[in-house]
Parts: C-alpha cells; sequence; structure tokens
C-alpha cells in the first residue's frame, strides 16, 4: 500500500541487469573502485568549488580574489609557509567531526537526533566538574577521566532520548531538541553557581589545571614561531573517525544498527535486537558528542562558560548529510566545514567579505549536494522499473 | 469524457464517438531504453473500447514499462501512442488522466490515515487542488459522485472508514473506485489478482466484465493464464521487450499462452495439472484452441507461434504443470489420503484440534490427537494480538511433523501474519503453548527457523543495502562469522557469493543495492537467507506472491528441498493453488481459526465458505465426517 506512484507493481528486471549473465557476482577490483571514488571526490570538490564562485558572484565578489583569502586562511601560502592556517583548520574540524560523527551513527540508524548540542555541552559540563572537583589528580589520569566522563555524560544524554523513543515512542527529533535546551541552561546556571570561578566575577569555571591540558602538537618553531592550537585532542576526532567506520562496517552490532536504520520491520523480523541497537546507536551518537565536547575544553577551551558551543551541535547535521552519513565522508565534509571557518576571517579582513558569506555557502552546498544524491538516486529508481 | 475530449482537441479533432474502426487505444513501436538494455523494443499494442485486454508476460518482459509509457510514468523513446486513431502526448500523469487513461496500482495509492471519502476527494473535481478556496473542501460531498459509482457497482463503501482499517479487497474497491471517478475510459489494472482470494478476485472479474459492457477498455497486467482465459477477450504476450503474440483468447489456450510466456512448450502430458489434481480451480482450462480456427480475424496476423523461441530451461510450475518430482508425487500421495504416516487423529487432517469450537471441547480433540512422536512442532490453544491490540487468532493449534508442509490458505486480514509471527516467536503468545519435538519451543534456537516474511520489501528486505548485506543479516550473527566483535568478512563475502550462486540470484555484483533486482530476484534473496542454514522450522507467507512462473517454481521446489531434509513448514499462502501443488496437509485460517480440508477432495462451495468466514460445521459436507467429528 505504497504511497509512492512511481513504482507501481512489481519492479521487472531492471534493465542494466537484463541482459548479465547470472553468477557474475564479482565487485570490482579495489583499485577500480578507488578510482572510482577519487573521480566521484573530485567532481562534488569541482562542485563546490563553483558553487562557491557562483555564490561570490552573485554577492558582487571577485570569486578568484575571494577564494584565494579563503585558501590561505585555511591552508597557508606557499610563500610565508608557517601552518598556523591549517592548524586553524584542523582545530575547527574536530568538534564538528565528533559531532558530525554522533549524526552519523544515529541517524544510520533511523533515529533523526538533532540532540547533538546538547550532549556536546553535557560532556564539556561533566568534564569540567570533574575537572574541578578532582584537580589534585596527576594530569594524564585526569585528561583521561575527563574524556570519559564526558563520552559518558554525552552517552547519557542520548540515551534518555533513546530510552523515550523506544519505551514511550516519543520521537527523538522532539526530545533530544528538548534536551538540547535543558543542557543550555544546565550548563549557564551550573558557570553561576557550582562551576563558578573562584574569582566569581564572570559566569564561567574555573580553568582545566595545565597538566591536564592536552599538549600542542606542532612546536612554534616549525610555524614561523607562531604558537599554534593544535591539540593532541584533534587527533582523538581522526581515530573516532575509524572506529565509526570499523564499528559500522565490520561489526555485527554495526551491521544491525544499519539494518535497523533501513528498515526497522525488517530488523525485527530478522530477530536483531531492535530497542536494544536503537538505544545503543543514541548512546554511541551521544558518547561522540560528548567527546567533542570533552576535547574542547581540553584542547582550547580551558573554561566552560555560556556560548560554550557555537552551535557545533546543530552544524554536525549538514555535516554529517555532506558527507553521505558515512564516517569517512564525514572527516572530508567536517575538513570543509572547518577550512570555510578557518578561512572566514582572513576572507573578511582581507576582502572585506563579510565572514557570514561563509554560512550561505555552506548552506548551499549542502542543498546542492542533498539535492543531486536526491536526484540520482530518484535516476536509479525511476530507471528500475 | 469531457477530459479526455478537452485534451484530445489539443492534438487534434476530438472524437467523441467511438468509431467502430479504429481502436481506442493504438501503442506503435514503442522503444524504451534503460541503459545498454532494450526495456521495450518496438512494441505494438491494440486495445478496442469494450475489451478486456490481457497483457501478459514474466517480470522483466516489459509490461510495467510499457504501461508506465501509456500512463505517463516514464517516456517512450520512440513510438506513438494514439486515442482512437489520433496521436497524443502523455508527458505526465496529469495528461494520462485528462486524456481518461487511469491505473489501478498493485501497489495502492492510497492513503492509509486518511478515510475512504477524504481519499476519493483527492481526485475529484471538487477536491483540494481545484482552485477552490481553502476551507470550501468537504471531503463527503467531493467524494460523492465516487461514492454514487461505487454504489453502482454494487458495494457499499463506509466513507468514514480508515483505509488503513480496511482488508486489502476493499482498499482495492476503493483504488478501482478512484480511477472510475476520473471518467476514464480506459483503465488499467495492474495484477489486481495478486492481492486477492479466490473469492475476490471472481468479484473482481464481475466488475471487470462490467466495464467492459459500459464500453470502457480495460487492460489487466497478469501472470495467472487461468485468469485471462477466464477473463479477457483479448491478449498480447509479451517477452524480453518484444511483442510475442497478439491473439484472441478465444483461439488460444492455456498451453500456447505459456509457450509464448517463456519461450517454449511445456514437455508435459498434463498441461495445467494443478488444476487436474488440486482443489482449485474445478475444471480442467478451457482448451479454446478448439474452436474453429477458421473464424480467425484476419488482422491478428500474428496469433501464431514465436518465430525464434528463446531456449530456457522449464520444468514444474504452479501455472504450468507440478512435474513429476519424488517429493511432489508423495505430497500429492498425502494429500489425497489420511496422512497416517504421521499418525495424526482419525480425521487424518489433525491440522487443528479444537479448530472452530471456539475452545470447547478441545480436551477430548487433544487427548484423540495425541500425536506420539511424530509432530514435530506443535502450538496449543495459541492467543495472539495484532499490533493494535484485536485479537488475531483464538484458541488456535496446530502440529506439524518433520518432512510436512502444512499449508494454510485464507482471505488475506485473517490473522495470517499474526499466526506467522507467533509460530515463529517472534510475536509474543498470550496464551496456549507451543512446543518443540516435546520440549520447549526457545524462538530462533530451538528449533533453528527460517522465515519468508509475507512482503519482501516492507519487511524481507532492507531495500537500501546491498544483496550482500541482505542475504547475510542471520549469518552475521553465527558465531563463525565473528571474530569477537569484528566480523569475518572474508568468510560473510565467500558465503554471500556462494548463495547467490545456489539460489540463482541474478545480479551483477554483490554489492548492488538489492533494491536493483527485480522482484523474483528480491524474492530468491529472501528465500536464501531463510534456507540456506537447513533450518528445522519453516514459516512461509505468500513466498511467491507477484513472482513469474520462473521464480516461482524456484521458491517451490526449494520448499520441497526443505521438506525433503525434514524439516517442518507450514505454508501460509492466499494462492489455493500453491497450496494445492505444495501442502501435504491443508486447512483455511478464517477469523482466526483454522478450518482443515482434503487437498485432492475438497468441493468449491465448501471451499468458498470457508473462505467467506463460515465455520466449518456450516462448510463441511454431511459426507465428510472427519472435518464434521472434530468440529462438534
Amino acid at each position: 500500500m505504497s504511497v509512492r506512484s512511481e513504482t507501481p507493481g512489481v519492479p521487472e528486471i531492471p534493465a542494466p541487469l537484463a541482459g548479465q549473465p547470472p553468477g557474475e557476482t564479482t565487485p570490482p577490483a579495489w583499485p577500480l573502485r578507488a578510482l572510482r571514488a577519487l573521480a566521484q571526490g573530485l567532481g562534488y570538490a569541482a562542485g563546490l568549488l563553483a558553487l562557491m564562485s557562483l555564490t561570490f558572484l552573485a554577492l558582487r565578489i571577485n570569486p578568484i580574489t575571494a577564494l584565494m583569502a579563503l585558501w590561505e586562511g585555511a591552508f597557508g601560502n606557499a610563500s610565508s609557509g608557517h601552518l598556523y592556517p591549517l592548524s586553524e583548520t584542523l582545530v575547527k574540524t574536530s568538534p564538528l567531526l565528533l559531532t558530525g560523527l554522533g549524526i552519523v551513527v544515529a541517524w544510520r540508524a533511523g533515529l533523526f537526533s538533532i540532540g547533538a548540542e546538547g550532549q556536546l555541552l553535557m560532556g564539556a559540563l561533566s568534564a569540567a566538574a570533574l575537572a574541578r572537583f578532582a584537580s589534585s589528580l596527576p594530569g594524564p589520569l585526569l585528561t583521561l577521566l575527563m574524556i570519559l566522563a564526558a563520552m559518558a555524560a554525552g552517552a547519557l544524554w542520548g540515551a534518555i532520548a533513546g530510552w523515550l523513543r523506544v519505551r514511550r515512542n516519543v520521537q527523538e527529533v522532539i526530545s533530544t531538541i528538548m534536551l538540547n535546551y535543558i543542557a543550555l541552561a544546565l550548563v549557564g546556571w551550573m558557570v553561576r553557581g557550582p562551576l563558578q570561578e573562584r574569582a566569581r566575577i564572570s559566569p564561567q569555571s574555573e580553568p582545566v589545571p595545565d597538566a591536564a591540558l592536552f599538549a600542542r602538537i606542532i612546536p612554534p618553531a616549525w610555524s614561523g614561531g607562531i604558537p599554534t592550537r593544535l591539540h593532541s585532542g584533534v587527533l582523538l576526532a581522526f581515530l573516532a573517525a575509524i572506529v565509526v567506520y570499523l564499528y559500522l562496517y565490520y561489526t555485527a552490532a554495526g551491521f544491525g544498527l544499519r539494518v535497523v536504520g533501513q528498515n526497522p520491520e525488517a530488523a525485527r523480523a530478522a530477530r536483531f535486537p531492535v530497542p536494544k541497537l536503537r538505544m545503543q546507536a543514541m548512546a554511541i551518537s551521544g558518547a561522540l558528542c560528548g567527546l567533542a565536547g570533552g576535547v574542547e575544553l581540553l584542547g582550547i577551551a580551558i573554561r566552560l562558560y555560556d556560548n560554550f558551543s557555537p552551535g557545533w551541535g546543530y552544524t554536525a547535521i549538514p555535516v554529517a548529510l555532506l558527507g553521505g552519513l558515512h564516517p569517512l565522508g564525514t572527516v572530508l565534509s567536517a575538513l570543509f566545514f572547518g577550512a570555510l571557518t578557518a578561512g572566514s576571517g582572513n576572507l573578511e579582513r582581507f576582502s572585506g567579505v563579510p565572514s557570514v558569506v561563509i554560512n550561505i555557502i555552506q548552506a548551499a552546498a549542502v542543498l546542492a549536494v542533498v539535492g543531486v544524491r536526491a536526484w540520482r538516486a530518484r535516476r536509479a529508481g525511476s530507471a528500475e522499473d | 469524457m469531457r477530459s479526455a475530449r478537452e485534451a484530445a482537441t489539443t492534438d487534434g479533432p476530438p472524437q467523441a464517438q467511438p468509431n467502430n474502426g479504429v481502436p481506442l487505444l493504438e501503442m506503435v513501436g514503442i522503444v524504451k531504453r534503460y541503459g545498454p538494455t532494450l526495456a521495450l523494443n518496438g512494441v505494438d499494442l491494440a486495445v478496442r473500447a469494450g475489451e478486456i485486454h490481457a497483457l501478459l508476460g514474466e517480470n522483466g518482459a516489459g509490461k510495467s514499462t510499457l504501461m508506465h509509457v501509456l500512463s505517463g510514468l516514464t517516456h517512450a523513446d520512440a513510438g506513438e501512442i494514439r486515442l482512437w486513431g489520433h496521436p497524443v502526448r502523455i508527458p505526465s500523469p496529469r495528461a494520462a488522466r485528462a486524456l481518461g487513461i487511469a491505473m489501478v496500482h498493485q501497489h495502492f495509492t492510497l492513503a492509509p490515515a486518511f478515510t475512504v471519502a477524504e481519499n476519493l476527494a483527492l481526485d475529484s473535481a471538487r477536491g483540494p487542488g481545484s482552485g477552490l478556496p481553502l476551507g470550501t473542501f468537504a471531503a463527503r460531498e467531493a467524494a460523492a459522485p465516487a461514492l454514487e459509482r461505487a454504489a453502482a457497482l454494487g458495494w457499499q463503501l463506509d466513507p468514514d472508514a480508515r483505509i488503513a482499517d480496511l482488508s486489502v479487497g476493499t482498499q482495492q474497491r476503493v483504488e478501482i473506485v478512484k480511477a472510475l471517478a476520473t471518467q476514464a475510459r480506459l483503465l488499467i489494472f495492474d495484477e489486481p489478482t495478486a492481492v486477492l482470494s479466490g473469492d475476490e478476485v471472481e468479484e473482481l472479474f464481475q466488475v471487470l466484465r462490467r466495464l467492459r459492457e459500459e464500453g470502457h477498455a480495460v487492460i489487466l497486467i497478469a501472470h495467472k493464464l487461468a485468469e485471462i482465459l477466464a477473463v479477457a477477450d483479448t491478449v498480447t504476450v509479451l517477452r524480453r521487450g518484444n511483442r510475442v503474440a497478439s491473439c484472441p483468447v478465444a483461439e488460444t489456450d492455456a498451453r500456447q499462452l505459456a509457450t509464448w510466456m517463456i519461450g517454449v512448450s511445456p514437455d508435459s502430458p498434463h498441461p495445467l495439472s494443478p488444476s487436474s489434481g488440486g482443489p482449485h480451480p474445478p475444471a480442467p482450462f478451457p482448451t479454446r484452441s478448439s474452436l474453429a480456427r477458421e473464424g480467425r480475424d484476419p488482422t491478428w496476423d500474428d496469433c501464431g507461434p514465436h518465430p525464434r523461441p528463446l531456449s530456457r530451461s522449464v520444468g514444474e510450475g504452479r501455472d504450468l504443470t507440478p512435474a513429476p518430482s519424488p517429493s511432489q508425487g508423495e505430497g500429492r500421495r498425502q494429500a489425497g489420503s489420511p496422512p497416517s504416516l504421521i499418525g495424526r487423529g482419525a480425521g487424518g487432517l489433525g491440522a487443528t484440534p479444537g479448530k472452530g469450537a471456539g475452545g470447547l471441547g478441545q480436551t477430548q480433540a487433544k487427548e484423540a490427537e495425541e500425536p506420539g512422536a511424530a509432530a514435530a512442532f506443535a502450538a496449543r490453544d495459541i492467543l495472539v494480538r495484532g499490533d493494535r491490540g484485536e485479537v488475531a487468532i483464538r484458541g488456535l493449534s496446530l502440529e506439524v511433523a518433520r518432512g510436512e508442509i502444512l499449508g494454510i490458505g485464507g482471505v488475506d486480514g485473517n490473522g495470517q501474519t499474526e499466526l506467522a509471527e507467533a509460530l515463529i516467536g517472534l510475536r509474543p503468545i498470550e496464551a496456549g503453548t507451543l512446543s518443540w519435538e516435546g520440549g520447549p519451543f526457545r524462538a530462533g534456537v530451538s528449533p533453528t527457523t527460517g522465515y519468508i516474511p509475507q512482503d519482501r520489501r516492507r519487511v524481507g528486505l532492507a531495500v537500501g543495502m546491498t544483496v550482500e548485506d541482505n542475504l547475510l543479516f542471520e549469518a552475521v550473527r553465527a558465531p563463525q562469522f565473528r571474530r569477537g566483535p569484528f566480523l569475518r568478512r572474508k568468510a560473510l563475502q565467500r558465503l554471500a557469493s556462494d548463495l547467490i550462486r545456489a539460489f540463482d540470484v541474478r545480479t551483477p555484483s554483490r554489492t548492488l543495492p538489492v533494491s536493483a533486482l527485480s522482484g523474483g530476484n528480491q524474492q530468491k534473496v529472501v528465500v536464501a537467507r531463510a534456507l540456506h542454514a537447513n533450518p528445522h522450522w519453516i514459516v512461509a507467507v505468500n513466498p511467491t506472491r507477484g513472482l513469474d512462473i520462473g521464480a516461482t517454481r524456484f521458491v517451490h521446489e526449494q520448499l520441497r528441498q526443505a521438506r525433503a531434509r525434514g524439516a517442518a513448514i507450514v505454508l501460509i499462502s492466499t494462492d489455493l493453488d500453491e497450496i494445492a501443488a505444495l501442502a501435504d496437509r491443508a486447512a483455511i485460517l478464517s477469523g482466526g481459526r483454522l478450518h482443515p480440508y482434503q487437498v485432492s477432495e475438497v468441493d468449491q462451495t465448501q471451499l468458498g465458505l470457508l473462505l467467506g468466514g463460515l465455520g466449518a460445521e456450516q462448510a463441511a459436507p454431511p459426507d465428510k465426517p472427519s472435518a464434521a467429528g472434530e468440529t462438534a
């Protein structure tokens, strides 16, 4: 009883297959697949470049100077050669990558979580609380515990929405948004109450003890004497992408999660533990977002305060969508968003282009890519019958 | 025809009156190409007003594509469509509707959450989208003409009933009325009987004949030869994108049609012998080729055998002949005689103690039927609720032995899905017990279970995932394919490739999305997944619905092999031919209860009553002491 009218009737043998001999089951060898993926990636890159140029043209900005300014802001240039712009790009990438991965896990399970922001805040909050009340612990141990606390708090925040969905059939779209507000308000209260700095001047927490902070990776000597902010937590983000990839595609749990996301009815009929997998997905998603909060606190922010997050948890959704809801695609997409953010300051400084133009580009890119994918899926679908 | 005439004026002079010489519809040389493959290779089709024109062909023959071209869902690369002799362009479904072409889809296009009236109003001239200001839309009024049309057909449709609450047959009526309400002159029915039971099929045929008398042209997409011979006037056979033949039905017979459709003559002394062995349909197919050949219409010049028969191996099949495979022969014999070898009760039907009796007198029945060692699976007095909390199965009992197929027929919506899920432990039973070989029934573990669910797209497959992934739903959780939390991908890939070969899934790659496969190949994926681990306990629900002959034959053979291996099997099917072809014992599920019948002896009236929801006591003829006795 489908309401889709494009595919009435039993699908006949799709035309591209009709002439194929049976038993032709070997997928193309990996170099071919890698080449195809590369070609596709280049296609998307070219498309994004064209889209950015068009956006600048529409705003009467010279696209060449603007793109150059963006590039130098994000990756540096050959003449100066210092690593500061690139490190900034990576620093901006890491919270987007971690929250984006969180979105990937939830959405792949068919749960449209909007809760990355709240989970990130809860992660940062619990890490900050631990730093406050266990500040006497030795540095590396404190770091480890803070990271675990951040992930646990994020996982708990996600699991609440998961539990509400599984047990009470509360739609996660609603519950996660509500939980975001609760987390935001909780942070606001904590930085004015129990967690406020001892001086009691600003609504912010005590700084995390120096010994616990992430190390800065790039020695200033390498970047022309300019200190960079690239910290070891950024590596965690990229590591997390690999872990999520392995989880989704190389474990039985990840397989079950994808089946649940594709078709919960089929998952149930095949005896996958659907409620358990949904809870798991929300908890893992929350843990990744909580980790983003902890990493940001330990690497960059040092303190917890109001507006700790400039909306990473919301930007995470376009990041994940642009990445095709695939962990490795999300790495590229987070890098793209990170580079745009890092480059936007340069753009504003040297071209007089307001940095909000970046938001326009980000939104247009997501719409374009999602639109292209939908169009291709539709074409593939209609060729089917 | 107001709208059709208006539309026609844009293309040429209107042809208001049906011109006797000119067919209502002509499609000439239609070509449709998908990538490198020709889906339609210059197909011609002519349909006259007042004619039921069957379109026959296997999955992939091009029937759906041709109808998509006609209904504006897709565009032909070449060819011409003429209505009343005037060329028309059909760029969109809306244009098709304006030209008086309507399609009754197999997968209904109704909004389940809306009422009958609201669904009918959506298409009506006074419905939303008609330019009326907001707030002036009244579903009941807008739907009134359509409801009158329904009443004229003798259908009482409750305008306030929600679609989701209606049976499939009733939903189809709404769909038909919706199509008629658009003033359509040409109606396309896409395998309308696939979702119907025997009685409903006959009613549908009445409606089709009625539409023919009213001067409509009806195109009937069909798989089943019996239906074509029963209702169609003319038949066009497609095979692999080519028109093989167009012929008045009176000049052909089932055997000829089968030959055209699959490209080789089914080499059998008893064409269509399911009808002779099984209970349904009762009479052999009318062999109309005996009708005078000299009376042939000269325009049907291609009414003859296909010039280039494609070679293709043909074994047995539902629509052809259940050839003498050993297990099949055995099954038939068992069906014909009391299956004493498995120690059932006196009636030999033992499918259920306590059916029809509403839980009374079941103690005796149970004692009388205490099976001894033979029954592997036993369900006793189970009560199962549906998704909305209604009682779907009430006090049902059944037993199945190893090496036996219990066929359960019945009209959709009598608790089939709930029963199937309960039998494999997927749906909790609220009362009663399940047991396996005398011990406790542990879902999915003891016995190992294979499940072929009713709806492959909705329940059987994750259509967005690859063929490989869909084959591995069960395997990924088997210890031999795991290393700690990780999957042994190489071994799984090997298994998937083996299954694709063993179950003849036609796919160019195992990493293709399963949605790209034809329906038959999708079902092979479902069957491969359910059966490859040789489960001891198998429940299959409508395993061949919507499949072509080849795929149907394949699925049946798989079930027979599973039986030969010693699996206990329950086959739940709305297709009584299928049950007759496979089942050792059979019963009708009606109103949540089972009513056994003898596959070989049952008479049509009795079966009809059973299907119609009347209990066994009304349905059992007096000379059937077994059935009558058990229900007493």
